[in-house]
């Protein structure tokens, strides 16, 4: 099967999909045909996804199949690493994010990121951070005080956090933390979050908490999600894309679909053997 | 082997006595024979020329290198090869040595500061703190006149020297690891072959360009331009490789945010450096504190206290010491010692403010 | 998988193009950043136009003879000469000097902390070895003076009595004060510590499974040194010995102290009174120097920066290769 087919075979099947879940299935990014570099070595080949609005997609696969460096091409974080390079289309609100009249810090302000390793800045207090984007930004909102309650409530911190909130950002546990920085990157309004295995460093419990948030976040917001973990990706996520890569070779979207149709009754035999854990 | 388990699991007491455990380092225990070969073969040459110093004539020096520390070494070898083989023997003769240099250093080291702490309280008094030496002349008897206008000089010259070369210290190493310019190799290399410039040179170039152009005179900011020159590698390099240290997600957890990247410069990565930055400060001023040769050539030295860092010649505690023990006078070399004793006081707090720092830097990641 | 796609990679504006602010932060770091260069230039052109008049006047006689007029007491019509050969040749000395004796201190301090020392000892002395460095000069040049000296003179006394066949040990007066041997063991004392931080740093980094597979095949310390550790960071080795050399040849006042400058050449008797040095008689005419003169020290400070400048260079070339081999 071609990409192409299999790329018209598997939007039909999300199409579909959407259309019995919610009426309004707008499609609030997608990426065309993309591919990426590092330096000469082409690193992803070919992937073309859709996230519909106010979803979570979860995007699954090995180690080094780069999924990672695909999230980050969606708010243009990956030009930053020298040597880096693109082609292909990405949309965000049916608008080209990489034309050459767009400043990448507007798209990111607009599509905010969660990390693997927590990383609250060191220097600033809890307070100090979840206001930090608008400071960075230089975005204009009134009411700091309402947007802290209301981001880390958002993020289920609010009650843990709320009497210390000048205490240094230091303090946190690293689950705490997870959670600080996603209140952090809601300070900004972002449209989309993308999290690149944003619970892979947390123990069960924070991981828990911090899937609860997403759920909660979902409602008003479109989620991306990286995971190596699949019974996460089953629980958070409304449509899941599989990544992978042969040996020396670009990484390319295996199948894509409903979470349920990829973890059920997937088309591709790899799919299966991945979901069910035979490698990866 | 399943019978052991059984009984550890099953004996209420073996646990109890497991509990009681302390730890214990088998591998470090000697045994007799190995402590009693040791002992001797470190006392018996001692003895040996504690006998032969007392008495005859030999020289102490002669004595100590060309009696004892053949003789300990062979008996080190001797040890070793009774008590470890064949193999052992080259060790000792090593260990011997290492701790013969270890003890030579420490003594130096510990001479300098012996002689600067002796010497120097013979001067120190609550006068030669606060008191310059406009009313004294060089063979005024101590009790009279001071340091403080050195101390002055010594505070505004690197004060100064300070605040030139810190901002410029911070931005070349945010050239090389936050802007990553294609000239990041050059200029590593040039602040590199700048910290081998000699002080004399750095006195020599402000001399040149700045005070014999006429542009101005001998003074505290023409012995800071010198002192710039001196102390800049210092602080771009340590500054260098603290940013390094800063983790890549807070330069992207900020750019994601939608910073820029001169705020995120800013904002973040200089903030989360901070301790590290002071260290670099810090580690700047100890290098060029007690630096004399530029002060004589861009400085000079002047016994009132001058506070305008343009206008005159001015004292520091380097050049005052310099001058003092030049001249013919006991109390003029008294005060020199003061002053050494003063100046070195002052190294040993930037020192321990750079260790405090320093450690503390590494403690937080 | 290959899917024929046959796409072009994209070509995307800097990463700063939309930000003023970015811009000009940018432009702003890289003028700061090339001060060091500035710098650098400054002193190869300010005090290498000051060559050309003395070389004018005195040829290559400046870098080749030791006469050296004293301007004040001379006639108006006197020719004047000045040639700094024996205190280039001087610097030279005084720098080897140090290097003989500082190198083996320095290694076995070295040893002493990497391999020798229990952990609490080893964290104390590389606190003791950088206080060590952090003695100003001028400190050492007094302690030296009064201290250092009159135990030197007795040390080069017993070596003209006992070595005085070996020529460098040799000595044309009883006068022992004021000789390169001295000055070279304070430039030593300077030059120790810095030799052992890099010696330290080398030998710290030896590849761990290197060390630990001498060790499993029972090699002894000095085995280990010799087959493992020594021939691994050499590099390293002769580049830190080389910054420390630097070091000691652009070295002043420490010096000035103990050394009595004489511009004639003192070839090899390191015992004997008097010697030359660059940096030290820059500082020593600087006082009582006349425009011509002044000229002179400063075409001197050229020749000075120039030597050190070169062996700085090499110094660190061979230390960042060792670094990188490691890293």
């Amino acid at each position: 099967m071609s990409t192409a087919e299999f790329e018209e075979t598997a939007t039909a099947t999300l199409d579909a999909e959407l259309g019995q879940r919610s009426p309004d299935a707008k499609i609030e990014m997608e990426s065309r045909e993309l591919s990426v570099w590092f330096g000469s070595r082409k690193v992803l080949e070919g992937v073309s996804i859709k996230f519909p609005s106010n979803s979570v997609t979860a995007l699954i696969g090995p180690s080094g199949c780069g999924k990672s460096t695909y999230i980050r091409t969606l708010n243009r974080l990956h030009e930053l690493i020298p040597g880096a390079a693109l082609a292909g289309e990405v949309l965000y609100e049916g608008e080209d994010i990489y034309a050459p009249e767009i400043d990448p810090v507007s798209i990111r302000l607009k599509i905010g990121m969660v990390f693997q390793k927590p990383n609250p800045f060191p220097s600033m207090t809890i307070r100090g951070n979840v206001l930090s984007g608008l400071k960075l930004s230089g975005m204009k909102r009134p009411n700091h005080d309402d947007i802290v309650e209301e981001t880390l409530t958002a993020a289920g911190l609010w009650k843990e956090v709320k009497d210390r909130l000048d205490h240094a950002a230091g303090e946190l546990s690293g689950g705490q933390a997870q959670r600080l920085v996603i209140a952090r990157a809601l300070a900004v309004q972002p449209r989309v979050l993308l999290m690149d295995e944003p619970c892979s460093a947390l123990d069960p419990a924070s991981t828990l908490k911090v899937e609860d948030t997403i759920a909660e976040l979902s409602k008003s917001m479109t989620i991306i999600i990286v995971t190596h973990n699949m019974q996460q990706a089953v629980r958070v996520s409304d449509t899941t894309a599989f990544f992978l890569a042969a040996e020396n070779e670009p990484g390319h979207v295996v199948e894509q679909g409903p979470t349920t149709e990829i973890f059920s009754n997937p088309q591709d035999e790899r799919t299966l053997d991945y979901v069910n854990g035979r490698f990866g | 082997m399943s019978q052991h388990t059984i009984t550890y699991e099953h004996s209420g007491v073996r646990l109890e006595e497991i509990k009681k455990q302390s730890p214990l380092r088998p591998w470090a225990n000697r045994t007799a024979k190995f402590k009693l070969v040791t002992a001797l073969a470190a006392l018996i040459p001692l003895l040996i020329i504690a006998v032969v110093y007392a008495f005859t004539e030999i020289p102490g020096a002669i004595v100590v290198v060309v009696i004892y520390l053949p003789m300990q070494i062979i008996s080190a070898v001797i040890a070793a090869l009774l008590v470890g083989g064949k193999n052992a023997a080259p060790d000792a003769v090593i260990i011997v040595l290492a701790i013969g240099a270890t003890m030579l250093s420490i003594i130096i080291v510990a001479s300098i500061l012996f002689t600067i702490i002796i010497k120097g309280f013979e001067a120190l008094s609550l006068s030669f703190l606060t008191q310059n030496n406009e009313y004294i002349s060089p063979p005024t008897p101590l009790g009279y006149g001071g340091i403080a206008h050195a101390l002055l000089g010594t505070v505004l010259i690197v004060g100064i020297a300070m605040v030139i070369s810190v901002p410029i210290g911070i931005a070349t190493a945010v050239y090389i690891t936050e802007v990553k310019g294609k000239g990041a190799n050059a200029v590593r290399f040039f602040v590199q072959a700048e910290s081998g410039v000699p002080s004399v040179v750095a006195g020599l170039f402000i001399l040149t360009v700045f005070i014999l152009s006429g542009a101005i005179t001998q003074s505290a900011f023409a012995g800071a331009l010198a002192y710039f020159i001196l102390m800049l590698p210092t602080v771009a390099r340590t500054s260098e490789e603290v940013l390094k240290l800063i983790p890549d997600d807070l330069r992207t957890g900020a750019l994601a945010l939608g910073s820029t990247r001169a705020k995120t410069v800013m904002r973040v990565v200089l903030p989360a450096a901070r301790t590290g930055i002071i260290t670099a400060t810090i580690l700047g001023i100890a290098r060029v504190m007690g630096e004399t040769a530029p002060l004589l050539l861009t400085a000079l030295t002047n016994d009132r206290t001058i506070w305008n860092p343009f206008g005159d010649p001015i004292a520091s505690l380097p050049t005052f010491i310099f001058f003092n023990v030049s001249l013919p006078f006991p109390s003029a070399v008294s005060r020199a010692w003061g002053a050494a004793l003063v100046l070195m006081a002052l190294v040993s707090i930037v020192f321990t403010a750079a260790r405090y720092f320093g450690t503390r830097k590494f403690a937080k990641s | 998988m290959s899917t024929g796609l046959d796409q072009k990679p994209r070509r995307l504006p800097k990463p700063t193009a939309f930000h003023r602010g970015d811009r000009v932060f940018t432009r702003l770091v890289t003028v700061a950043a090339f001060t060091s260069l500035a710098v650098l230039l400054g002193i190869a052109i300010f005090l290498g136009t000051q060559m050309i008049p003395v070389i004018q006047s005195q040829g290559l006689a400046f870098f080749t003879t030791t006469e050296w007029t004293f301007t004040f007491a001379m006639d108006e019509s006197d020719e004047v000469k000045f040639g700094i050969f024996g205190m280039i040749y001087g610097s030279i000395v005084l720098a080897l000097i140090a290097v003989v004796i500082s190198v083996p201190i320095a290694l076995l301090l070295a040893v002493f902390v990497v391999f020798l020392a229990p952990a609490r000892v080893a964290k104390w002395m590389t606190n003791f070895i950088d206080l060590m460095a952090a003695i100003p000069s001028i400190i050492i040049g007094l302690w030296a003076l009064y201290i250092f000296q009159p135990v030197g003179v007795e040390w080069a006394a017993l070596l003209n009595q006992y070595l005085g066949w070996i020529p460098f040990f040799s000595v044309t007066s009883d006068n022992f004060i004021g000789s390169p041997f001295i000055a070279g063991w304070v430039l030593a004392i300077m030059m120790i510590p810095i030799v052992t931080a890099v010696t330290r740093e080398v030998l710290d980094r030896t590849p761990p499974e290197l060390v630990n597979a001498a060790e499993s095949l029972g090699c002894s310390l000095w085995t280990m040194l010799r087959y493992v550790a020594l021939p691994f960071g050499r590099g390293g080795l002769v580049g830190g010995v080389m910054l420390g050399m630097g070091r000691a040849l652009g070295e002043t006042v420490a010096v000035y102290f103990v050394l009595k400058l004489v511009f004639d050449v003192n070839l090899f008797r390191i015992l004997d009174s008097g010697g030359g040095s660059v940096a030290t008689m820059i500082v020593a005419k600087f006082g009582e120097a006349g425009p011509q003169e002044l000229q002179v020290l400063l075409a001197s400070g050229f020749v000075l920066f120039i030597g050190t400048l070169i062996v700085n260079i090499i110094a660190n070339a061979i230390v960042n290769r060792t670094g990188k081999l490691k890293s």
